[in-house]
């Protein structure tokens, strides 16, 4: 009865050190923000010196890994409709999501596309009132001025994920925002779908 | 003759001042906020969206039909070092406002820079032709009136879209005028003047080219895109959009975004221009006692010579 116990309590410990090495493993995987913004620069960078030989297609592809490991585009496509979001049906929402991070990641595969010696540049790191995190980079264009990148990033989860990238005091995320409600305002949902994917054609055929 | 042509000129100067000046103070009595881009309702920050869409389109067919094919052919027979010269001579000439306004803003330090820039690049640059003064380490700032209008307080007005010049705001067109006025450029007669222009919108052709390829409403795009731009500049790249501005926390999964900006942060940018004139004149101050400590040092020096004698 006592030999069983014992046994029993062997096995528990072993359940119980098994399952915590797990855990921490786990835990150790998570990348920090600035971990998460680097990896998806390296991958942008690699894509870039292989651009020629990958072509659209085979950029759109390493890229769509990329972003999606990096990005909350579901979160991101919310946002820049604004209070629009509320008024689309599930389906709807579901569409514009789908065709936002289809032009995300063409609008990537098409900017991105070949390597002149461009190289990023960490600078510093910072978090904000909300629990996000701002990670300042700069892309450093030889012959050219820099470009002061600045990643805004929330938790998604576990994971920090890209949600806005601005550019030299540009954001991605307000300038989409304020075309996305005025087509919407003006023209409605259909015509917003229909403009988004006239840019992936067009991404795409370049 | 030569002075009744001078005096002409002054009086035309002065004319589009006084008209630029009711522009301007029409344009502040209009609307009271400072655009943060995207984050204001649109009515607010561009309330002549019609008329600002139609220029805007004439602008689009002038610049497609008339300017592009000059630029094009300007492209074509200059080597890209003459239009990097040429950029670099009039960028140059513009470092004189840009010290100027430093010196408005109370950006004493900044100006020095700026002037040293001016000064390395019209000697050892060759008049400015070679832009020697950043491989030097002195980085070129953009400084301009608009910029200083923004940090006395002065709110920016609706924005604008003018025929041919392009985007602009209420605050920005007397601005203008005084970026023109306080440039050497504007003093050397038309051909050169044209010349400024061409290799200013040559080399503005990659970012045409980005909003053609990127903008789903190019108007919008533009818009959003210099507003932004003109806030980065006077905030000196402490914008708001770090700050999260833009409200990306959703407030429930019941298919509800709060997106807006309340009422309180609308005025935000106000209180902040305030600050920032007041930290300009408090700087200033500073600066005034640093001088007269140094020149009290000195005549402390300055006397105790004939004694040490």
């Amino acid at each position: 009865m006592f030999h069983i116990l014992k046994n029993k309590s062997i096995a528990t410990f072993v359940c119980l050190f098994l399952l915590s090495i797990c855990f921490s493993n786990a835990h150790a995987q998570e990348e920090t923000a600035k971990q998460v913004v680097e990896s998806f620069q390296t991958e942008l960078i690699s894509v870039m010196k292989q651009g020629k030989e990958l072509g659209f297609k085979g950029r759109y592809d390493k890229l769509s890994v990329a972003i999606a490991k990096s990005h909350d585009l579901t979160k991101i496509a919310r946002v820049v409709v604004g209070k629009e979001w509320a008024k689309l049906s599930e389906e709807q929402q579901q569409k514009l999501v789908d065709v936002f991070s289809q032009l995300s990641i063409a609008s990537y595969a098409y900017n991105f596309k070949s390597f002149s010696g461009e190289s990023f540049k960490f600078a510093s790191e910072e978090e904000t009132m909300r629990g996000g995190a701002v990670i300042h980079a700069y892309l450093l264009i030889p012959g050219d001025k820099d470009v002061k990148f600045d990643y805004m990033l929330k938790k998604k989860g576990e994971s920090w994920r890209i949600i806005n990238i601005i550019a030299n005091g540009v954001s991605d995320l307000a300038l989409k925002r304020s075309e996305y409600t005025s087509i919407l305002e003006r023209d409605g949902f259909e015509a917003l779908i229909t403009k988004i994917n006239e840019k992936i054609d067009n991404y795409s055929k370049q | 003759m030569y002075y009744t042509a001078k005096k002409n000129k002054f009086l035309k100067v002065c004319s589009i001042l006084c008209c630029s000046t009711a522009l301007f103070l029409t344009g502040c009595a209009t609307t009271g906020t400072t655009a943060t881009s995207g984050t204001a309702k649109t009515s607010e920050v561009d309330p002549y969206e019609d008329f600002n869409r139609n220029m805007f389109s004439f602008n689009k067919a002038l610049d497609d039909y008339v300017a592009n094919p000059i630029v094009d052919a300007y492209s074509w027979v200059t080597p890209s070092f003459v239009q990097t010269g040429i950029g670099n001579f009039f960028s140059n000439l513009k470092d004189v406002n840009v010290v100027l306004n430093d010196l408005m803003q109370a950006k004493f330090m900044q100006g020095g820079e700026d002037f040293g820039r001016f000064l390395l690049n019209s000697s050892i640059g060759l008049g400015g032709l070679f832009d020697i003064a950043t491989d030097a380490g002195l980085v070129k700032h953009e400084e301009d009136f608009d910029q200083t209008f923004a940090t006395w307080g002065i709110p920016q007005g609706p924005y604008l879209v003018l025929p041919v010049l392009g985007p602009t705001t209420g605050r920005g067109i007397p601005g203008g005028i005084l970026d023109v006025a306080a440039n050497p450029a504007s003093y050397v007669g038309k051909p050169i003047q044209m010349l400024a222009l061409l290799n200013e919108r040559a080399n503005a052709d990659s970012s045409i080219k980005i909003v053609d390829e990127a903008a789903l409403d190019p108007y919008v795009f533009t818009r959003e895109g210099f507003l932004q731009r003109r806030n980065h500049l006077i905030t000196d790249g402490k914008s708001d959009l770090l700050e999260e501005s833009l409200d990306t926390d959703e407030t429930s999964d019941k298919k509800k975004v709060t997106v807006t900006l309340d009422s309180s942060n609308k005025k935000e940018p106000n209180k902040k221009e305030f600050k920032q004139a007041v930290d300009g004149f408090t700087e200033t101050e500073k600066s005034f006692n640093a001088t007269s400590q140094v020149l009290k040092a000195a005549s402390e020096k300055l006397e105790k010579l004939p004694k040490s004698k």
